[in-house]
């Protein structure tokens, strides 16, 4: 045993997906422990909020603790952020078409550019070929060059509860900072949020371990069944193998993803949790490893010591589990990854269709994908709500398959160096 | 394409005899001269035929038109007769060019429903009546094969013609001929020749085309609209340049199931505790992006959001009823008071020993409001109601839902509609759709009521409404039933919506309706095919002519 193991590590296939399958499970235990945030909690009104440190503006003003940083690019970056050369361009259309000759613009002098604009922008004014879409953008964007220039801070002012006057709070200068560390409230996005505003890394972490949990159930379930049926058939041999090779070629041409559609349409959302639709797929994904485990025994079931054990009285339980199971374990421990692997991408393929688990207990890799694709987050380039659940599967798939294949490696005569 | 959306009729092809303007609240004539009158004791309406309104077939359109299309409807007993015929008695052509509409008239002489008499002018349309003769002619007088019939030869008089169709694209085109050019109408052509209308397989196709330029005028729920402009870039814009960048018209609205199948559902604790723990700010600011106004903007009630129907009710004497959501201790107060406890300790709320469990559920591929029913599913676990979500395709839900005489099936214990929009008869279509029983036992219902609500003391406010003409006892009618609504919480509004939304691409065309775009009377942000709406058509200009 010891030196199987030192040799499964020996492959560098095995243990290259064997680490990162590790990291993403440890990932799933760790994270929680110090990120207590509930999953599903909405924590932003308003949608796909980008990736991020958010910071709160209120605390940040009223923080006693500001900074002053002379940082000589403040100015031009803060006008760059409000007036890209797009901006600019687009400020030249306009003043072009309102008659200013073309060579009295500079669009590079900001100064001189926004004197100009000033003088002759007039939100009412239409010239041929615009749209409303672009005076809704030439309105934004002069409100967004008020007091672009301005070099004294803003004032902050609250409203007075007793007499209804503004009274001035104090004065923000534009050198005025704050450490980060010293505002109370922070809340650090890695991913965003999604369309329902929750946490999108909180929740991946969660959804990544209750796939993986759907994927160890089915992948039990699967290979049990499998693993039993095949041994059964293949060793009993006659009549009862007959009828499970009938049962099994039965399975084999139904489409399995048909069937399992079908049964998770009739059990009906409120029965759907995330164990039933794991056991669902088990139950529809045993035929490959009952058909290799039966092909296996029937070799096996002729050899000497297997008659040998037949001479000594032994009952079949007892022959089974001693003289076979450990000539075909590594096959099936190798059967059982891929059935976790297979097991994750059906749930997401499930839950895709609308099929999945029901969406307000648990979240699944496959749910946030659905959810995603409702609300066309692969359409508006909301990449943090999507891209990640995708990154996730097809590593946890990845990992598997390596370490399926570093297994095979070790215990396959065929393939041994 | 000829479906008449709510109160605004669709007039691309068949006309009506006034356009509906959501806007104002007033109707414009178009086949029509000059308003319409009633006669002293309002059991007669009549309006004139414009003289220069003709058919396709360049033949007068007269009264007669408009009264044989009245006959054959009560001859055929189709949708359009069944709706009215209990409200109209008859309508006659006085002369060529005067069709008087007559009320019917209850046991003391007076219209039963002068609202849907006034209405029926702006809603349904005028067809020709040498077409209709042969038409019976060709189905021999039956009334399935005549409302089945594909009318490949129809004569119509609106401004397009049917140019091709299949299941993926209806296309119009222009028919040049068309009488309003005259003077008296429009005074010139509407400005696309072709008009097409793609079928696309949900919102995210749709969304996808939009951005593409494929489309124009788009009037789904495009989520997050705004960053289609603001970060995208594309010259796009909708009828506001901020949220919630539309009129909100219509109140989609989840409905409890009354029918007696929903156990615990008749029990007004369990149905106030899901009403005022649901997160309403939530379904605006995520499932509808904003694209809705908030219920702290305007309270709870029957109304929409329009300055006309919010001043239709007294707002202090129901404020204390209003919610604003999302208050879940005086959820689980109401519950706890009501011995709706969980006493099993499975983390779930049992009345008189059976745990509370709910489906709730709308149609599959209507995002907002899949997402709204969701959040609603969420307020669930905050009381200790199990709710879960499930979606059924829409041909599926239609038909279930709209089902009214027998109890619901299992699945659909909270389910989502829609309710009216904007209209003639607003808001008392929308009240009567919400609350009258009326609708109870139908065997195809698409008024609405669909939970089963039957209350008779709202019963007879609302039919006492159409033929009451003093504002303020109307104000009191109102005001009453937002009070019963409020109370007894058959039914609760998630979102206001506008009556359809408008989202334009103007890579092509531009000079589609905004806010202050200085049209008079103002174009309405529908898609520029119902009602007053169709008035933009007239003023699009290509942007690189």
């Amino acid at each position: 045993m010891k030196h199987t193991f030192r040799q499964v590590f020996r492959s560098g296939k095995f243990l290259v997906g064997f680490v990162i399958f590790m990291a993403i499970v440890l990932t799933v235990l760790i994270y929680p422990l110090f990120i207590k945030y509930p999953p599903l909690d909405v924590v932003s009104r308003g949608t796909f909020l980008p990736p991020g440190i958010y910071v709160n503006v209120y605390d940040s003003m009223s923080s006693s603790l500001r900074y002053t940083l002379l940082l000589d690019d403040a100015a031009s970056r803060r006008i760059a952020s409000k007036l890209s050369h797009e901006d600019r361009l687009a400020m030249q259309e306009w003043l072009v078409a309102m008659g200013v000759p073309e060579d009295e613009i500079d669009i590079e002098d900001t100064v001189k550019l926004l004197e100009l604009w000033k003088n002759n922008f007039d939100p009412t004014a239409r010239f041929p070929g615009m749209t409303n879409a672009d005076r809704n953008y030439y309105i934004r964007l002069n409100t967004s060059l008020d007091g672009l220039l301005a070099t004294e801070g803003a004032t902050v002012a609250a409203l007075n509860q007793e007499t209804g006057v503004l009274e001035e709070k104090g004065i923000i200068n534009q050198t005025d900072y704050v450490n980060v560390g010293e505002v109370p409230n922070v809340r650090v996005l890695p991913l965003g949020t999604d369309n329902f505003g929750r946490d999108v890394l909180t929740e991946l972490v969660k959804a990544t371990g209750v796939s993986l949990s759907i994927g160890l159930v089915a992948g039990v379930v699967a290979t049990s069944i499998g693993l039993l049926l095949g041994l059964i058939s293949g060793y009993m041999g006659g009549l009862v193998d007959d009828l499970i090779v009938f049962i099994n070629n039965l399975f084999t041409v139904i489409p399995s993803f048909v069937l399992l559609i079908l049964i998770s349409f009739s059990i009906g959302q409120e029965q759907r949790g995330a164990f039933t639709i794991a056991v669902v797929i088990g139950l529809t994904s045993w035929v490959w490893t009952a058909r290799a485990v039966r092909a296996q025994v029937i070799s096996l079931r002729n050899r000497d010591h297997v008659n040998l054990s037949k001479l000594s009285g032994h009952s079949v339980a007892h022959i089974l589990t001693t003289d076979i199971l450990p000539y075909i374990a590594s096959y099936v421990i190798m059967a059982l990854i891929l059935q976790i692997s297979s097991g994750i991408l059906i749930e997401a393929g499930l839950s895709i269709l609308g099929l999945g688990p029901r969406t307000t207990d648990v979240p699944t890799l496959g749910l946030m994908m659905n959810w995603g694709m409702i609300y066309q987050a692969h359409i508006m380039g909301k990449w943090w709500a999507y891209f990640p659940v995708i990154v996730i599967i097809a590593l946890i798939s990845f990992s598997m398959n390596l370490m399926n294949t570093g297994l095979d490696q070790v215990f396959n005569p065929a393939l041994r160096d | 394409m000829t479906i008449a959306q709510q109160d605004n009729a669709r007039v691309l092809m068949f006309e009506t005899p006034y356009l509906y303007n959501m806007l104002d609240g007033q109707v414009y004539p178009l086949l029509a001269e000059g308003p319409y009158a009633w006669n002293d004791s309002r059991t007669e309406l009549s309006f004139s035929i414009n003289p220069a309104a003709h058919w396709s077939d360049d033949t007068p359109l007269t009264a007669e038109d408009v009264a044989y299309t009245w006959e054959a409807h009560v001859k055929y007993n189709t949708p359009t007769a069944a709706a009215n015929v209990d409200y109209i008695e008859d309508i006659v052509a006085s002369d060529d060019y005067t069709v008087v509409i007559q009320a019917k008239l209850n046991d003391a002489g007076a219209a039963i429903n002068p609202l849907l008499v006034q209405a029926y002018v702006s809603t349904n349309y005028v067809i020709q009546k040498a077409w209709i003769q042969i038409l019976e002619e060709r189905v021999g007088g039956d009334a399935t094969a005549l409302l089945a019939d594909p009318a490949e030869d129809v004569i119509a008089s609106g401004p397009y013609m049917k140019y091709f169709a299949d299941d993926s694209k209806v296309v119009l085109i222009r028919d040049d001929n068309y009488w309003g050019q005259d003077a008296s109408m429009w005074g010139k052509l509407p400005v696309p020749k072709y008009l097409a209308h793609v079928i696309y397989k949900d919102n995210a196709a749709g969304t996808t085309a939009l951005q593409a330029g494929e489309v124009d005028v788009s009037q789904q729920f495009n989520a997050n609209v705004q960053n289609l402009w603001l970060e995208d870039g594309l010259p796009i814009s909708t009828y506001l340049p901020d949220a919630p960048y539309g009129i909100g018209a219509s109140l989609p609205t989840a409905f409890f199931n009354l029918t007696g199948s929903s156990y615990g559902l008749d029990n007004l604790a369990v149905r106030k505790a899901i009403a005022i723990a649901v997160d309403y700010p939530t379904i605006i600011a995520n499932a509808m992006t904003n694209q809705s106004a908030t219920f702290d903007q305007v309270p709870r009630s029957l109304m929409n959001p329009t300055d006309g129907e919010q001043a239709l009710y007294d707002h202090d004497a129901v404020a204390d009823l209003q919610w604003a959501g999302n208050d879940i201790e005086t959820a689980n107060a109401i519950l706890d008071e009501a011995g709706i406890v969980d006493s099993d300790g499975d983390g779930w709320r049992e009345l008189d020993g059976q745990k509370l469990t709910y489906i709730a559920t709308c149609p599959n591929g209507w995002s907002d409001w899949q997402a709204a029913i969701e959040v609603v599913a969420a307020a669930g676990k905050e009381i200790g109601i199990d709710i879960t979500t499930n979606y059924p395709e829409w041909s599926v839900y239609q038909t279930v839902v709209t089902k009214s005489d027998a109890p619901l099936p299992e699945g659909y214990d909270i389910f989502m509609m829609w309710s009216d929009g904007a209209g003639p008869t607003q808001p008392w279509s929308r009240i009567r759709k919400l609350m009258s029983s009326e609708f109870n036992g139908m065997t195809s219902n698409w008024n609405g009521n669909w939970g089963g609500y039957a209350n008779p003391d709202a019963d007879a406010i609302i039919a006492a409404i159409p033929q009451e003409t003093d504002e303020a006892k109307l104000k009191e009618m109102y005001t009453e039933l937002v009070q019963m609504y409020l109370t007894d919480i058959p039914s609760f509004t998630l979102m206001y919506r506008p009556q359809s939304f408008h989202t334009v691409n103007e890579s092509v065309w531009t000079n589609f309706p905004y806010d202050g775009d200085g049209t008079n009377p103002p174009v309405p942000p529908l898609d520029m095919m119902d009602g007053w709406g169709v008035a933009g058509l007239y003023n699009l200009e290509l942007v690189n002519p």
